[in-house]
């Protein structure tokens, strides 16, 4: 039986910073940790502490990308190390976002603020076979227009035509603006809901964000028409271990890290707590 | 289950043979009025009343246990721990430790400890607000020792009484003592879910609630309470991850980054808590945790009783 708390060792190889405290980070492992979109890992800065963090990229070889937020001690610590310094990393863990149940379906992305990050690897791992899917639309919300993450790069995907970009924002200082391919609206992102055209039978759904979104959007999608066994959202809670000992993470009785982080719907809805 | 005559100074022999190669503890009564698990150099030091206030959990899941050092790049895996005898556990205690297997059954650290563990069980005197709960199967022991008589429960157990051979009577068939205690019964598993599921917005948990002083010293005390925190140290060069015992009605147990807590008031924690004794969690839902020992009754400073507020979910259900 192998120490599952022991990590391997890591390499901080780049950070873009171009979205204030929510730094782009690539890291460099010695053997492909192969993170699913949804799965998370627990990042260490050795000496201060570890947390839990999902990739936003999808199939990155030896390459362990994540968008992470300056949100508490360790993280703060991580926003400090140059390139080159070792960290430690153990997983991936959980399950992640069944990619099975969007062949042949519309994909309908719901992101509200970080929640982009983990949905961005799901994106890439519907554009990377896009013949296996219909429509794929993807709805982010943020804050204000200077804080949507990727937002160049999805801006690009919209125009292109592979995906339909819709983006809302809380307060604009800039105007919101509209083009051919993509939309900004000032809302929340439930108000892109409105309009849109779906074929709620045919359509699988992914929503990430803050607990808040979850209270609105996924009963909202079901209201649509999406089956609730095709809607799938992914909890954010407290993980310390990862592989359902702690006990933090446990709501309604289940290990989100291990059944989870990601639920469909269906399942959700005999978690009282969860949402 | 068979068991051999033995006797009296066998609980002293015993003791001996397991000292050379085991620290050798066991719960004894201490001046300062605490029963506690300590270095036993006598069989007759034993607690014959008293459960210790912290259970065997502290030897298997100690408070601090290290997870690894950091020496240059490697990530080193902490010393294996020298093996242990237990002597002298009660029932309740080793039906606690048979549930913490369960829990922690892939858990490498826990294994390492708990694999070359020698558990001597021995009957007790039921104490204040203590029950014994009710099990089909006898919980797991190596041996087990009562008033002249001493059962083996283990291949380890077996073997070991091979080496007291002559001392001991021939094997007859007989039970294990039954506890002086009455046994008490849970209400079986999907009442347990439907009241604790029902009773949600029962007043009974705020009530219960505006007394509980979010101390913790239930959870600590609770032999089958496991949950723990992951910290790190740094101590000159060294850099030292370990888990350490962590509490569920502590603020911080659900609280993630950036401030959102998903059991932000007492009252979701104490029934948070109550869900792990009653319900238990993944793998092991269905499964009553609680084991009657009644230390988190005997701690508590406002007197909350798990099987008080059990009694009245089920009453509240009827009326």
């Amino acid at each position: 039986m192998k120490n599952g708390f022991l990590p391997r060792t890591a390499r901080l190889e780049t950070v873009d910073e171009r979205i204030r405290d929510n730094h782009l980070f690539t890291f460099r492992v010695d053997k492909e940790l192969g993170v699913a979109p949804g799965q998370f890992v627990e990042l260490s800065v050795p000496g201060i502490g570890a947390f839990p963090v999902s990739s936003c990229a999808y199939l990155t070889g030896t390459a362990l990308i994540c968008c992470i937020r300056r949100a508490g001690r360790v993280t703060d610590a991580l926003y400090r190390l140059a390139p080159g310094a070792r960290i430690g990393v153990r997983g991936p863990f959980g399950a992640g976002f069944p990619l099975e149940a969007f062949y042949g379906r519309d994909a309908l992305l719901v992101a509200g603020g970080l929640g982009m990050a983990p949905l961005r690897a799901l994106l890439q791992a519907l554009l990377s076979q896009r013949e296996r899917f219909g429509e794929i639309i993807l709805l982010y919300g943020s804050r204000d227009p200077e804080s949507l993450l990727f937002r160049e790069e999805l801006e690009t995907l919209g125009r292109s035509g592979a995906v339909q970009v819709r983006f809302s924002v809380d307060f604009a200082t800039e105007f919101p603006w509209t083009t051919k391919s993509f939309f900004c609206r000032v809302g929340l992102v439930t108000s892109l809901l409105e309009k849109l055209a779906l074929t709620p039978g045919r359509t699988t759904a992914a929503v990430c964000g803050p607990p808040a979104l979850y209270g609105c959007v996924l009963e909202e999608l079901a209201r649509l028409g999406i089956p609730a066994e095709a809607i799938f959202a992914t909890l954010e809670r407290r993980m310390r271990c990862g592989v359902g000992e702690c006990c933090h993470c446990v709501t309604s009785g289940v290990f989100v890290c291990c059944e989870g982080p990601v639920f469909s719907l269906a399942r959700l809805r005999q978690l009282p707590e969860a949402i | 289950m068979f068991c051999r005559t033995c006797p009296d100074d066998f609980g002293d022999r015993l003791l001996q043979a397991l000292a050379v190669d085991h620290q050798v503890l066991g719960a004894q009564q201490g001046s300062d009025g605490v029963c506690r698990i300590a270095p036993l150099h006598r069989w007759g030091d034993l607690s014959r009343e008293s459960l210790p206030l912290l259970p065997a959990k502290k030897l298997v899941l100690p408070p601090q246990e290290t997870l690894w050092t950091l020496a240059g790049d490697d990530y080193l895996p902490p010393e294996t721990p020298r093996p242990v005898a237990l002597l002298g556990v009660f029932s309740c205690d080793l039906f606690a430790l048979d549930y913490l297997d369960r829990a922690f059954a892939d858990d490498s650290l826990y294994r390492s400890r708990r694999a070359p563990f020698f558990l001597v069980g021995t009957p007790c005197v039921p104490g204040e607000a203590c029950f014994c709960p009710s099990s089909s199967a006898p919980p797991s022991f190596d041996l087990f020792v009562d008033n002249g008589r001493v059962w083996a429960g283990s291949t380890r157990g077996k073997e070991l009484l091979q080496v007291f051979a002559g001392l001991l009577g021939t094997a007859e068939d007989a039970e294990l003592p039954k506890p002086a205690h009455g046994e008490r019964r849970f209400p079986p598993g999907e009442d347990l879910a439907r009241l604790h599921r029902e009773s949600a917005a029962d007043p009974l948990w705020s009530e219960t609630a505006r007394r509980c002083l979010s101390c913790g010293a239930c959870s600590a005390v609770c032999p089958t309470c496991a949950c723990f925190d992951v910290v790190d140290t740094v101590a000159g060069e060294e850099v030292r991850r370990r888990r350490q015992w962590d509490n569920c009605f502590f603020y911080s147990h659900a609280l993630v980054a950036g401030g959102h807590n998903f059991r932000p008031t007492r009252k979701e924690r104490l029934r948070f808590r109550f869900e792990h004794k009653l319900l238990g969690f993944g793998a092991l839902r269905g499964v009553v945790s609680c084991v009657g020992c009644g230390r988190c009754r005997r701690n508590c400073p406002v007197d909350i009783d798990i099987s008080e507020v059990l009694q009245s979910l089920v009453e509240r259900e009827g009326s």
